[in-house]
């Protein structure tokens, strides 16, 4: 390869984000890959007694015990199936798992494309949203792991 | 920074820790050669090293310590109190340097010029005339040894010879010293001692230890999940159990490999100590016990800060200034003392000292005056729970704030410190007498054996240390069995009430507390801190050995849970806490306790007591050693059986004398549903079963003597105040084919 297709591939990808689709109800979310670490395939968490309610239980996770965050419960959804899939997202506090219905593909969003939070949206889900890209034939909302942080909702949540 | 520095950094740390211990003890034995030597050794390795790796400031502080260690060695000089304080602010000097090059690779531009005066000044006192001639000579015999000194002395902290060889070589030219003098006395064999026990071990990165220990924390896992796996398949039998053990001893060796001796911390208080008196007017004497004590490497540098913060603290507040401890008709001196000792799965330091103790009623007005507890609370408190006000953040009973302590954190930082690594802190104290502070160190963090229970349809892992007995409640005694008082379930164990703590109903608000009719119900009877407690569970599992994961903060704030675990059937569980269920559930500690721990020490010193089960046969008391207990059975009459006139039961497969002196089994023999109980007790090397109508408790019992004779009489023991005859265990008639038995034995003898 040469140096000119080089420099212009790193072009093309400074505009262009790659996003991993995932399915919760019948929205399509992306969740950028540069925070997903695995994603891990039907697993049933183990429920905790007494957590905030957006916890969606323990997964065994390469020898460490992995907070999920159940996504449905946050955005007032019941889950299609009893299981569910979970993406392994890291975030300044450490790992945490997000359950989600289903996992899609890896799309390739242009950032021309973004749109910022709307105004009508709900507080809170304004707080979880960031943005959402505009696909050909439907919208690609966009979640921010930092957001969805197992620590960082408690404080929002409790405020 | 290139290796050679780094090893020269860690050589000299080692070296100036050794320093350290030799000068606190260099006080007591102001003469003491070896001592000397040792220290001597200490600066002069530095010096050494540091001319080669070009690090003057340091080599010109090492050396202006050298001169007058010489001095000291060749006993032209006295140790006093001056030279030593003199050779502290030395090994500062030397520390801080070394700080600044590990720190910035260089020696930075502080300059030690004052240090080093303060040095030359000390060679001098009364001997100014001797000090012209003497100084050269300090220095001449300084310089070969040098070169040779790099060459055998650094082996003893150098684990590489070829790089100590290294050393040597490139010394020899720069010191221009022939290698020829004389290593001092006694240094020779310190050097062959040690330099063969540099070459059998070798360094090893934590990072690397850190990872073997979470990799045998995986294995352990994989272990438990194969062994369930495998337990119904007879030809995976012997592999799983190979696995078994050899995962056993691995984790073993992994967790020895991380084990350090307490004396790496203890060594680091008599200086501590000696600073701290200096500057508070204080005069203290160090005791240290159990410094052989070994302890995890991470668990180690945890409690050093809560350590030292408890010396302190017993410096400052326990012991008193000389003149009041002389008022109070005590030794000036007053007595700090550390003591390590191994208590099952955990190491307990003490640090206790024979100063004022802590006033309760200071505390109990402090804690009301700072608003933490109403005073009719603070009235019914116990002396005990009002001793855990000290932990509180702020909490100071000191009149004054002294720049050491008296700001109310120290004790704050003791507890958090520990707790966070598992451990416990408790305080005994008495007015005038001193106080005792106890911290509860588990031997390591990873792996702990626990007991699995069932509630809520879940697994949850209860920790074995605070598991003190389990009940099984039968399904015909479901309903009769959780006795109320209100809304506060309690349930009578061996005639003491037990508080109940549902697992279910904490855990899940507003379920309805109560045990499930028609099946087998559990209490887990835990103590935690003292505070005792029955845990009423759904069912029990095995108990594992559990592999504890921390939890994310957000779990870890629900407070109730330490942590959690993946079971061998590779489920998950969450590990209970103990203490912070009895905390909920508002458990304190029980008076039991108290007074057990009160009465302690008058006990020991009284009289060597023992526990006894009190047992009841035909409405008289009996007590049968605990120690000799192996079980109590709860089993129909009818599966006694008898040969001849001799009643007997087969018991797991063994034949087991009865005996019967209560009549007990005549007065059942009609009803063939009776129950009886049977204490299955041990006598030597056979089993003997006893028939009583009720097991009544455990007691302690205190010795009695005959009056006017001096020894023990046989037979009797003082339980509850009460003279109870001692069930003679011996006296149970052999059954016959245990008399062949004993005789053959005492033939083949």
């Amino acid at each position: 390869m040469s140096a000119k297709t080089l420099i212009k591939r790193k072009q093309k990808t400074d505009a262009a984000v790659q996003v991993c689709s995932v399915r919760v109800g019948q929205t399509l979310y992306g969740v950028p890959i540069a925070h997903i670490l695995e994603i891990v395939g039907s697993e049933r968490p183990q429920p905790v007694p007494l957590a905030p309610g957006y916890v969606g239980g323990l997964v065994h996770y390469r020898g460490d015990v992995l907070t999920t965050v159940s996504l449905f419960h946050l955005l007032g959804v019941t889950p299609s199936k009893s299981m569910q899939d979970i993406l392994v997202l890291e975030s300044p506090g450490g790992c945490f798992g997000l359950l989600v219905d289903s996992v899609g593909e890896v799309l390739t969003v242009s950032q021309d494309d973004y749109e910022p939070n709307p105004s009508i949206l709900d507080e809170r889900r304004r707080a979880l949203f960031a943005g959402a890209y505009k696909l050909k034939d439907s919208l690609l909302v966009m979640l921010d792991p930092e957001r969805l942080d197992p620590l960082r909702l408690g404080a929002t949540q409790a405020a | 920074m290139d290796d050679l520095t780094r090893e020269f950094l860690i050589e000299s740390q080692e070296g100036l820790d050794r320093m350290e211990r030799c000068l606190t003890m260099l006080e007591e034995r102001p003469g003491d050669a070896g001592l000397l030597a040792e220290i001597f050794r200490a600066v002069h390795t530095i010096k050494g090293t540091t001319g080669f790796l070009g690090f003057k400031r340091l080599e010109k502080l090492a050396h202006a310590g050298e001169s007058l260690l010489g001095l000291l060695r060749d006993g032209k000089l006295e140790a006093d109190r001056a030279v030593i304080t003199g050779l502290l602010g030395l090994l500062d000097g030397l520390r801080e340097l070394l700080k600044t090059i590990e720190a910035e690779g260089g020696e930075g531009d502080r300059d030690n010029a004052e240090l080093i005066e303060r040095l030359e000044a000390l060679q001098t006192p009364a001997r100014a005339e001797s000090r012209q001639e003497r100084k050269p000579r300090a220095k001449a015999e300084a310089k070969p040894e040098q070169a040779e000194g790099s060459g055998p002395q650094t082996p003893e902290v150098n684990p590489t010879p070829a790089q100590a060889a290294e050393v040597a070589q490139t010394t020899a030219p720069t010191q221009a010293g022939p290698a020829q003098a004389a290593p001092e006395a006694g240094s020779s064999k310190t050097n062959t001692l040690t330099g063969t026990a540099a070459e059998s071990t070798l360094r090893v990165d934590v990072t690397l230890l850190n990872r073997m220990m979470n990799l045998v924390g995986e294995l352990v896992l994989t272990r438990n999940q194969v062994l369930q796996a495998t337990a119904a398949d007879p030809n995976l039998t012997m592999l799983s159990r190979r696995l078994d053990m050899v995962t056993a001893d691995l984790r073993e060796s992994v967790m020895k490999a991380r084990m350090q001796p307490v004396s790496n911390i203890f060594s680091k208080m008599p200086r501590i100590i000696r600073d701290l008196s200096l500057s508070l007017g204080r005069r203290a004497r160090l005791q240290m016990e159990g410094q052989e004590t070994e302890l995890d490497k991470s668990l180690l540098e945890a409690i050093k800060d809560p350590l030292t913060h408890a010396v302190r603290n017993a410096l400052d507040h326990g012991i008193e200034p000389p003149e009041a401890r002389e008022a109070a008709g005590k030794d000036p001196e007053g007595t700090l003392k550390l003591r390590a000792v191994q208590e099952g799965s955990h190491v307990v330091i003490e640090v206790s000292d024979d100063g004022a103790g802590i006033a309760v009623e200071k505390v109990r007005n402090k804690a009301i005056e700072r608003g933490l507890i109403s005073a009719e609370r603070a009235a019914q408190l116990a002396e005990r729970e009002l001793l855990q006000f000290i932990f509180v953040p702020g909490f100071s009973t000191a009149a004054a704030v002294t720049n050491v302590s008296g700001r109310g954190v120290g004790m704050d930082v003791v507890r958090t410190n520990v707790e966070k690594i598992g451990g416990k802190v408790e305080i005994d104290s008495r007015v005038g007498k001193g106080t005792t502070l106890r911290l509860r160190i588990p031997l390591t963090l990873a792996i702990i054996p626990a007991l699995i229970v069932r509630s809520l349809e879940q697994s949850f892992a209860v920790p074995q240390g605070a598991l003190s007995e389990l009940v099984h409640i039968p399904p015909e005694r479901v309903a009769s069995a959780v006795e109320w008082i209100e809304n506060a379930p309690l349930y009578r164990l061996r005639g003491r009430l037990l508080p109940l703590v549902f697992l279910d109903g904490m855990l899940m608000p507003g379920r309805e507390c109560k045990l499930v009719a028609g099946r087998d119900n559990f209490i887990a009877v835990l103590d935690a801190e003292g505070r005792r407690f029955g845990l009423v569970v759904d069912g029990l599992a095995d108990p594992e050995e559990i592999v504890v994961k921390p939890l994310s903060a957000v779990l870890k704030n629900i407070g109730l849970y330490s942590g959690a675990t993946v079971l061998g059937n590779a489920q998950l569980a969450l590990i209970l806490d103990p203490g912070a269920i009895a905390l909920k559930a508002g458990v304190t500690m029980s008076a039991e306790g108290e007074a057990g721990d009160g009465s302690e020490d008058e006990q020991n010193l009284d009289a060597i007591s023992r526990e006894y089960l009190l047992v009841e046969a035909a409405g008289r008391q009996a007590a049968v050693p605990l120690a000799d207990v192996l079980r109590i059975e709860q089993l129909p009459v009818s599966r006694i059986e008898y040969i001849g006139y001799r009643p007997v039961l087969n018991f797991e497969g063994q034949l087991l004398p009865v005996e019967d002196t209560g009549d007990i089994l005549a007065a059942a023999a009609g009803d063939p549903e009776a129950q009886i109980v049977m204490v299955v007790c041990r006598d030597g090397n056979r089993h003997v079963g006893i028939v009583v109508s009720h097991v009544l408790d455990v007691a302690d019992g205190g010795d009695l003597f005959e009056a006017g004779a001096s020894q023990r009489a046989d037979g009797v023991t003082l339980l509850k105040n009460r003279v109870t005859g001692v069930v003679n265990l011996s006296g149970v008639q052999p059954l016959a084919i245990y008399e062949n038995a004993a005789a053959e034995f005492a033939q083949t003898e």
